[in-house]
């Protein structure tokens, strides 16, 4: 890679580095560099000299547990971009069941009507699509993902709500995404899940992990999801024989949702 | 185990916060005056790293069921023991079947309360500090209510009450400066550095609002979603500050315009909404040096405790 082609290091605070690759997105696949960034994080991780290594939009912040590594790793991280070979390693596949419409996607109707679609051409549109996790903020376990058809890009709620229930499946602009917990926000609101996005119980916390890939699944009904089991799931998606389903952690967090 | 009679507003168990699980969104938590639970702790035995109660404000009155040593460090409360009035900032001993009442604060904001073995709620994702965002930790993912049982960890053989100075207050906030403080117009970097920037009533453990004079950039900007941290301060569209704390989420995508030294982290915590703070331009080697003040203090104290114990 040539210099024009390196990613800005800078720090922030005391004990943190920031990978900033923002000036690098012009001039290449914006998805291939979030791949670099997941890649890099995931080799320094293993070192022991971090407390975390967060990926943000096509940037990456170590936090270091001792002030003192950071020159050595600035030197290693530079190095690790020009030299590690961009890795194509797919994340795991994750099919989130999804009621669409009626009370669990209220605004449903209003965004196939702003599209001039019906609500089950938007529902296709959006089950059609596999999702990439490029990171997780915001909550626990809430995934930002990349991949939106245009066609259902629409604005968000002139009145954010005062609180969204914990699984909703909303559009926001160009992003679509899921709540893992109750929360106030503005996007809108086509649909709900029963799965545990976040489980403390868990040993990972979050179903989701950045590289990871998304793809919604139409349900009926809400309740269905506790007696879905994997075959009935593969088989709406035959194409996908390396997917894994979350009926395990589902059962978990069901009880969660079922107190809201 | 110690019996919630009164829980005070917003008491929540706190150690030094959760680590590892930043990049699935969950916020580091932890107490918001790491320096004052950590002191409440070494006068107990504890290990540093030991779960305590945070105080907000309030009264508080816990029963306890077992006998144990206790310290209260942080904001000035009033601690009671039935009658008998006890020091701030010291060790001293409860009986099985005592009630502590705690009123306060007079000054400060936030009180620790160590108890010896610690409070023994369970781990959960590294830490016992409650993150109420997201129900996590502490003890049931809450703030203390009425009745609330909550576990204490093996007692300490301790002998006598022992106290200890704890650090000045002030609210100069000394502070590095943020990836994006160029992108401010010179005016509100001035502006920035020189103010007395007030709390907000709306301040809590996930940011410090601070009002004054907005800020403004040079040219509108966005920026990509980033990682942030505590003492992170990031000014949205309004021009208002928002120092992030403990439970501040762990992205966002607001300009940076400074970063609160670690070593001065605990004066958020100490600020109450309607006072005044104002942040000092320093260089990475002065963070340091704070850092290694606060080394030599707990390193002071630990010899004062041993010595005494």
């Amino acid at each position: 890679m040539s210099d024009d082609l390196q990613p800005k290091l800078f720090r922030l605070g005391e004990k943190a580095l920031v990978l900033d690759c923002a000036s690098l997105s012009g001039s290449s696949n914006k998805l291939e560099i979030q791949r670099q960034i997941w890649h890099i994080g995931d080799q320094c991780r293993a070192s022991g000299d971090f407390d975390d290594i967060v990926p943000g939009n096509n940037n990456l912040t170590f936090f270091f547990k001792d002030s003192k590594k950071i020159p050595f790793w600035s030197n290693q991280i530079n190095t690790l971009w020009t030299h590690e070979p961009v890795q194509d390693k797919p994340g795991k596949l994750i099919q989130i069941p999804v009621q669409y419409g009626g009370e669990y996607g209220p605004d449903l109707n209003a965004v196939a009507e702003y599209h001039k679609l019906t609500p089950q051409e938007v529902i296709a549109i959006h089950t059609s699509t596999q999702y990439n996790v490029l990171f997780l903020g915001f909550q626990p376990g809430f995934p930002y993902l990349d991949g939106l058809d245009k066609r259902l890009f629409t604005p968000r709620l002139a009145t954010p709500r005062l609180s969204i229930p914990a699984g909703s499946v909303g559009i926001g602009g160009e992003q679509t995404g899921i709540y893992p917990a109750q929360s106030p926000g503005g996007w809108q609101i086509i649909g709900r899940s029963a799965l545990a996005l976040f489980d403390s119980a868990s040993e990972s916390g979050a179903l989701l992990a950045p590289g990871d890939r998304v793809q919604f699944v139409s349900v009926l009904s809400i309740s269905e999801q506790s007696i879905l089991d994997p075959s009935i799931l593969s088989e709406s998606i035959p194409d996908s024989p390396s997917s894994q389903t979350a009926t395990s952690k589902q059962a978990k967090g069901s009880h969660k949702e079922s107190s809201r | 185990m110690i019996e919630v009679l009164t829980p005070g507003f917003h008491t929540t168990v706190q150690d030094l916060g959760r680590t590892g699980y930043r990049h699935i969104g969950v916020s580091v938590s932890g107490a918001l005056d790491r320096q004052a639970l950590m002191l409440a702790n070494r006068l107990v035995a504890n290990p540093d790293n030991a779960a305590g109660l945070e105080l907000t404000a309030g009264t508080l009155e816990l029963k306890f069921h077992r006998d144990a040593w206790f310290s209260l460090t942080g904001a000035h409360y009033e601690i009671k023991i039935g009658s008998r009035e006890i020091w701030h900032g010291w060790r001293s001993k409860i009986n099985a079947g005592e009630t502590l009442i705690l009123r306060g604060p007079k000054s400060g904001m936030r009180a620790y309360l160590a108890v010896d073995g610690g409070i023994d709620v369970p781990i959960s994702l590294g830490s016992r500090s409650t993150l109420t965002a997201a129900e996590l930790g502490g003890h049931q993912g809450r703030a203390l209510k009425v009745g609330d049982r909550i576990p204490l960890g093996d007692k300490r053989s301790l002998s006598k009450p022992i106290g200890a100075v704890q650090r000045g207050y002030s609210n100069e906030v000394r502070a590095l400066p943020g990836p994006e403080m160029t992108l401010f117009t010179q005016e509100s970097r001035n502006v920035f550095w020189s103010s007395q920037w007030q709390v907000s009533n709306d301040s809590n453990r996930m940011g410090a609002r601070l009002s004054g004079k907005a800020l403004g950039l040079e040219q509108e900007q966005s920026l990509n979603s980033h990682a942030v941290m505590p003492g992170t301060i990031q000014v949205p569209p309004s021009g208002q500050p928002i120092v992030l704390l403990a439970d501040g989420q762990t992205t966002g995508g607001y300009p940076k315009i400074a970063t609160v030294i670690e070593a001065d982290l605990w004066k958020l915590a100490q600020t109450r909404p309607g006072q005044k703070l104002k942040f000092i331009h320093v260089s990475p080697n002065q963070a340091e040096d704070a850092n290694n003040e606060w080394d030599q203090y707990f390193y002071r104290l630990q010899r004062a405790i041993d010595a005494n114990s």
